[in-house]
């Protein structure tokens, strides 16, 4: 859409809003006329009547708005296509469609790919005035629906009119719309994963994807091309996702927990007010800065010490990239088993004393298996955490697909994969590209599991003490 | 006796052992907060320890002769024609002047490297402001290279073999001769606050990067805020507990949980690919970073309005308001600072957000400063992401600054949260 | 159909449809090899004339051709980098998408290195050795061709060091990954008598032979970036990695490059022609968007200007290696007239 049709819309959306505020202004002076004054005679407030015929102006015409932005443009092609001199008419849709770029293009006054004949030159005229047209059928339309909304809505001004009713019901309708926008981002997720991976599928066997141990997506790009056969198995990069994820929750599990630990029973109420949002900056601090971390101080800190000690670990080893994604989640593993952790009630804890128990042993024989499964929910969240993480790996771990336990090799992952397969790729039909969104469903649904399992248990397991 | 007190040595030996669990147990808790907060402060020194320099430029002082002759030949006082001289040349011949010996072709072109390629846009600059300054000589502080700079930091050192450094022992000299005679100095490095990207990293700025958040986070706030408190609205006051409010609460609560990465391959293929919405516009990553940020924003919301006490509703019910009225007129804005606080902590999290970023083309090399919607731009985080792979020496202290810029917007952020809540919260 | 405008409905709150959006900005995509020498015409350019800056990305030869070529109009890239020739099946394509005028305009040269880690020592290699190193198929003991069985460097030749072949090099997208196989292997595998006489036989299976690299792990794809590929070299001083002249000579305190039939490549040798495996490096422009995309003509007029690629131009302290004057006359002509290209 160019600038000139933006500064239209925007014009018109003013001109509606404007509007909207008379027409609130109108409605509330009308219900306070009809109601001689007396205003305890309306069933609502004055200003529900207002609010009432605002929407009543605004909304038709809004709606008259989305509908022309929805087809407009098929609207406006068809009509041009038919108005082609069949002189420069083709049959073959996908000239067809070039063509019809060209129009659009030359209309815009931009970039075209042939000479122009006048032919051409008189389909794009046609298709300018036609979105000029449009443009005024637009502005008359949505003008003529505010119009008729505020008639119809005048008409059912009366006192008696439940106009708070009317409001309210509209308001509601307007956010059960957002709550739901929720539900429709997940079902955008799940299809657009799942109609390229079906087309990945169709290409690439899922057995071999599943169970392949082979990882080397490149394929050629051109008939003429000598390339590598392409390799989808994905086994080695969830070996690798594996293995750096288990790295953090190494670190992640007994720090976190320990700190939690310490946090809800020991620490002194000074402490605890520093140390806890002090953890909390840690918790926010954007992953690319761990990335950062990782790839220029630890790895090349891990890389020295190996040297030292006379083993090769790689620049890109596992180790480096899960140590700093531990690091990252300790805050994650702390806050969540703080919160069952305090959940425990007290009852429980006195009467460990009461039987002569310190309160070390308190908390690992009593408060601890009481906590267990919240704190178990909450480590498989942070696992969930760390699967999914991927700048950290994008810039410390490596690309190459080995399968190994070694923590000082370099393995890579599922979520530098899919970074690797869509930068600066913008085709849609080879193999290696559908292969990303492959790894992206596989990787939706693992994360998808380990949260409802977690979810789960931490909710089951708040309500018992509640 | 000797059974009882043999008894008693056992359990003071067991209450010694148990204590001294019980202790260790303690240390082990300590050692753990330790341990978070030591890398933490590991963490912010290793950045800040690396960075900031980088707030500190090299800048070369050189006699500049802003000929006439050469700037407007026809003497047509025509700044376009003026914009089009050769200010390049006008500092390679001050620098010959300064360094008169420097003969050979190689020697010369190493001698040219000291002043940066962006000198002569500074000189063009000076020129445009001040036309007084043509037909005389000037001195005039202009950018000096990156290594020049990397050398002067310390960053580059003397002390090894020459062909281990980028510096070379002529060019050093040179170096040492500038500093003698105070032509050479470290200043306060605007550009960096200023400029966009470049691939000279003396030239290269976060602006430009710092826009296009501006602009991203604008789409995200505006999309996420009004949606996210409609919905917790929605969820915590008039949802009716069926299946339908119980799938969406499920989903919500797993969408806050999904991979960040996936936000992206969501936007590739339904943003990109399927509307044709342009590629490396804050539109489209503002419009993902919503649908990543929303359910943090409700989650917030509804905890906030939950911890509204029933005794206000019920006081404004039994008052004869509406349910709406209520919620409206009374629960909201007494819930307003906690749904505020998670707000900003959503967007410091969209701010601080690469990876959805990356499938949607924001990772480009982008000069220009984003002055719209959908001009091509690109965001901090992915500014950070792209210096760090740069193979230029003084790209690392300009990654750990700009990672230092991007920190100072988010702990702003989280204060404000903090603060937020300080003021407003309110034991009921 | 229905599909698409049940989700344009949900969605057009915030796009207004999808209209075709007017773009005031050059846009460049291609190979990792030009990236540097794009990016810093772009921006000499940006800031020296009045246009807005371009936005460069790097997507590899292939995958910059393949957008090149697929179609006109906003949408498509104006112009891409290849750091080699663009193929005849690649000019079919463009015809059949409807890009039919292309001007071709050749850089410079760049030289492909095989580089390690300073921390070994340097290597002399022929082609012939890095035939038989990285094939997928070389000639067995009777003349045969068997699967690559080398696994040190000592198999491939008694003079060369006892060390596992692993050799980080770009993948299929990779222009530089063409050139390797067509000068390195190709020229290594025409040093064999019985596939030489293939070629005139059944060239495509010649092709097949002197192209094909193994991929059982001693040749690793390192993806289209190269500061990656330095960075594993330096992390493994046993690994070799291929990548352009410019990059060696920016990274020269970290890598060193190795000898090939006793060449060092340096920037003399290879602007000589002397070192063997180099090649020219090129960008195509896209003759339907000149002068409706602003600023084409004059960002052609920035790159082919001495000050940018002559001999002492800008590009050459990124690592580019200048062509001959006339050379360069020759397609600064092109450049200005926008010749269609002519396989």
């Amino acid at each position: 859409m160019g600038k000139a049709d933006d500064v239209t819309v925007l014009l018109l959306m003013v001109i509606l809003l404007g509007l909207s505020a008379w027409a609130f202004h109108s409605g509330r002076r009308q219900a306070l006329v009809l109601s001689n004054g007396r205003a305890r005679t309306l069933h609502s407030l004055p200003e529900y009547y207002g609010f009432y015929l605002a929407l009543c102006c605004a909304t038709p015409a809004l709606g008259g708005f989305v509908v022309w932005a929805v087809f407009e443009q098929q609207i406006i092609e068809w009509f041009t296509i038919a108005a082609i001199s069949p002189g420069v008419r083709l049959d073959d849709p996908a000239k067809l469609d070039l063509l019809l770029n060209d129009i659009r293009n030359l209309a815009n006054g931009n970039i075209i790919s042939r000479a122009v004949d006048p032919d051409l030159q008189a389909a794009a005229d046609y298709y300018l005035g036609l979105r000029d047209l449009s443009f005024v059928a637009l502005a008359a339309g949505m003008l003529a629906l505010s119009g008729a909304g505020v008639v119809l809505g005048w008409v059912n001004l009366k006192p008696a009119f439940r106009a708070r009713a009317w409001v309210e019901h509209f308001v509601h309708f307007v956010m059960i719309g957002c709550s739901v926008i929720a539900v429709l981002t997940t079902f955008g997720i799940v299809m657009s994963l799942l109609f390229e991976s079906l087309r990945f599928f169709q290409m690439v066997s899922p057995i071999e994807f599943f169970f392949g141990l082979e990882w080397s997506p490149q394929t050629a790009l051109r008939d003429d091309q000598v390339a590598s056969s392409g390799r989808f198995g994905a086994v080695p990069l969830f070996a690798g996702t594996l293995l750096i994820s288990l790295i953090a929750m190494c670190i992640a599990a007994p720090v976190g927990l320990m700190a939690a630990i310490y946090m809800a029973e020991y620490a002194p109420v000074r402490l605890r007010a520093v140390a806890k949002p002090m953890l909390e900056i840690l918790a926010g601090i954007p992953t690319v800065v761990y990335g950062f971390f990782a790839a220029l101080t630890v790895a090349p800190l891990f890389r020295e010490w190996g040297a030292a000690g006379g083993f090769l670990i790689s620049s890109e080893s596992a180790l480096a990239a899960g140590i700093v994604m531990g690091i990252m989640i300790i805050p994650f593993v702390s806050s969540l088993s703080d919160d069952v952790i305090t959940a425990v009630p007290h009852s429980l804890r006195d009467g460990s004393f009461g039987l002569g128990a310190t309160k070390s042993e308190t908390i690992r024989k009593v408060v601890i298996p009481a906590a267990l499964p919240g704190i178990v929910g909450g480590l498989l969240l942070a696992m969930s955490r760390a699967i999914g993480e991927t700048m950290i790996v994008v810039m410390a771990a490596g690309l190459a697909a080995n399968l190994t336990a070694n923590p000082f090799q370099a393995v890579t992952t599922v979520t530098v994969q899919i970074v690797t397969l869509l930068i600066g790729d913008q085709e849609f039909d080879s193999a290696k590209t559908l292969a990303a969104f492959a790894l992206g469903l596989l990787l939706f649904c693992t994360t998808l599991v380990l949260n409802v399992i977690a979810l789960y248990v931490v909710n089951k397991y708040r309500e018992r003490y509640d | 006796m000797t059974d009882r007190s043999t008894k008693s040595a056992k359990v003071a030996a067991s209450l010694r052992r148990r204590h001294a669990a019980e202790r260790r147990f303690r240390l082990y808790g300590m050692g753990a907060v330790a341990f978070a907060l030591a890398c933490l402060g590991l963490l912010f020194f290793t950045v800040v320890s690396k960075g900031y320099t980088a707030f500190q430029q090299t800048y070369v002082k050189l006699p500049i002769y802003f000929d006439a002759g050469d700037i407007d030949p026809k003497n047509s006082g025509d700044p376009k024609v003026w914009a089009k001289a050769n200010y390049q040349g006008m500092a390679k011949k001050s620098l010959r002047g300064l360094f008169p010996d420097v003969k050979k072709r190689r020697d010369k072109r190493a001698l040219y490297k000291l002043a940066s390629s962006g000198a002569a846009y500074e000189l063009r600059a000076i020129v445009r402001e001040n036309p007084d300054l043509v037909g005389t000589t000037t001195d005039v502080w202009v950018t000096a290279d990156d290594d020049v700079d990397m050398f002067i930091k310390g960053y580059i050192r003397g002390d090894v073999a020459e062909n281990e450094r980028r510096i070379s022992n002529k060019e050093m000299a040179w170096i040492e001769a500038l500093v003698a005679d105070g032509r050479l100095e470290k200043r306060f490095n605007t550009t960096f606050f200023s400029a966009g990207d470049s691939r000279e990293p003396e030239l290269a700025g976060v602006w430009g990067a710092a826009a296009g958040s501006f602009f991203t986070l604008l789409v995200t706030l505006a999309l996420a805020f009004p949606i996210g408190v409609a919905a917790a609205i929605y969820l915590e006051e008039f949802a009716p507990k069926n299946k339908l409010t119980q799938v969406i609460e499920i989903n919500i609560n797993n969408l806050a949980a999904v991979p960040s990465i996936v936000f992206g391959l969501l936007g590739l293929a339904v943003f990109l690919n399927f509307i044709g919405m342009p590629r490396s516009a804050p539109l489209v990553g503002g419009v993902v970073l919503a649908l990543m940020t929303l359910p943090t924003i409700i989650i917030a919301g509804r905890a906030a309005i939950k911890s509204v006490p029933p005794s206000i509703r019920e006081a404004a019910l039994g008052l004869g308001a509406s349910r709406s009225q209520v919620v409206f007129h009374h629960v909201l804005p007494l819930a307003m600072p906690g749904v505020l606080t998670g707000t900003i902590i959503g967007m410091a999290q969209a701010l601080g957000e690469t990876a959805p970023l990356l499938m949607i083309g924001m990772v480009a090399f982008i000069v220009d400063i984003p002055g719209g919607f959908t001009d091509p731009a690109t965001v901090l985080p992915v500014q950070i992401y792209l210096w760090a792979d740069s193979p230029e020496r003084a790209f690392v202290e300009r990654t750990s600054a700009a990672i230092m810029v991007l920190l100072g917007f988010l702990i702003m952020m989280n204060l404000t949260a903090v603060w937020l809540r300080k003021k407003f919260e309110r034991r009921w | 159909m229905h599909k698409r405008t049940l989700m344009l409905a949900t969605l057009a709150a915030f796009t207004f449809g999808d209209h075709a959006i007017a773009r005031d900005q050059i846009r460049i995509v291609g190979s990792s090899t030009v990236y540097p020498f794009a990016t810093t015409v772009a921006e000499q350019f940006g800031k020296s004339t009045g246009f807005k800056t371009p936005v460069v990305e790097s997507t590899g030869s292939g995958g910059g051709l393949k957008l090149f070529c697929s179609g006109v109009g906003v949408e498509h890239p104006d112009i891409t980098n290849a750091s080699r020739r663009i193929k005849k099946s690649e000019v079919e394509k463009c015809h059949k998408n409807g890009v039919t005028s292309v001007t071709e305009i050749k850089v410079g040269y760049d030289g492909i290195v095989m580089a390690n880690s300073k921390a070994s020592a340097v290597m002399t290699i022929t082609r012939k050795q890095i035939f038989l190193a990285l094939a997928k198929d070389v000639p067995g003991p009777d003349g045969k061709l068997i699967a690559n069985p080398n696994k040190t460097w000592r198999d491939v030749d008694a003079n060369l060091p006892n060390v596992k072949i692993e050799v980080l090099g770009p993948p299929p997208t990779s222009g530089t990954r063409d050139a390797f196989a067509e000068l390195a292997l190709e020229g290594g595998c025409k040093k064999f008598p019985a596939i030489k006489a293939m070629k005139k036989k059944n060239k495509k299976s010649y092709k097949a032979v002197c192209h094909s690299i193994r991929e059982d792990g001693a040749y690793v794809e390192a993806g289209e970036n190269d500061v990656l590929i330095v960075r594993k070299l330096e992390a493994n001083p046993n690994a070799f990695g291929v990548f352009g002249y410019s990059f060696l000579d920016q990274n020269s305190d970290k890598v060193q490059g190795s000898l090939i039939e006793g060449k060092k490549p340096t920037f003399e040798n290879i602007a000589e022609g002397a070192y063997p495996v180099s090649r020219p490096l090129y960008f195509y422009v896209k003759n339907a968007h000149v002068g409706s995309v602003p600023g084409i003509k004059e960002y052609l007029a920035e790159f082919t200007a001495d000050k940018a690629w002559g001999e002492e131009g800008y590009l050459t302290d990124k690592g580019l290696i200048p062509m001959p004057e006339a050379e360069r006359n020759k397609f600064k002509t092109d450049a200005a007239a926008f010749n269609n290209l002519s396989m």
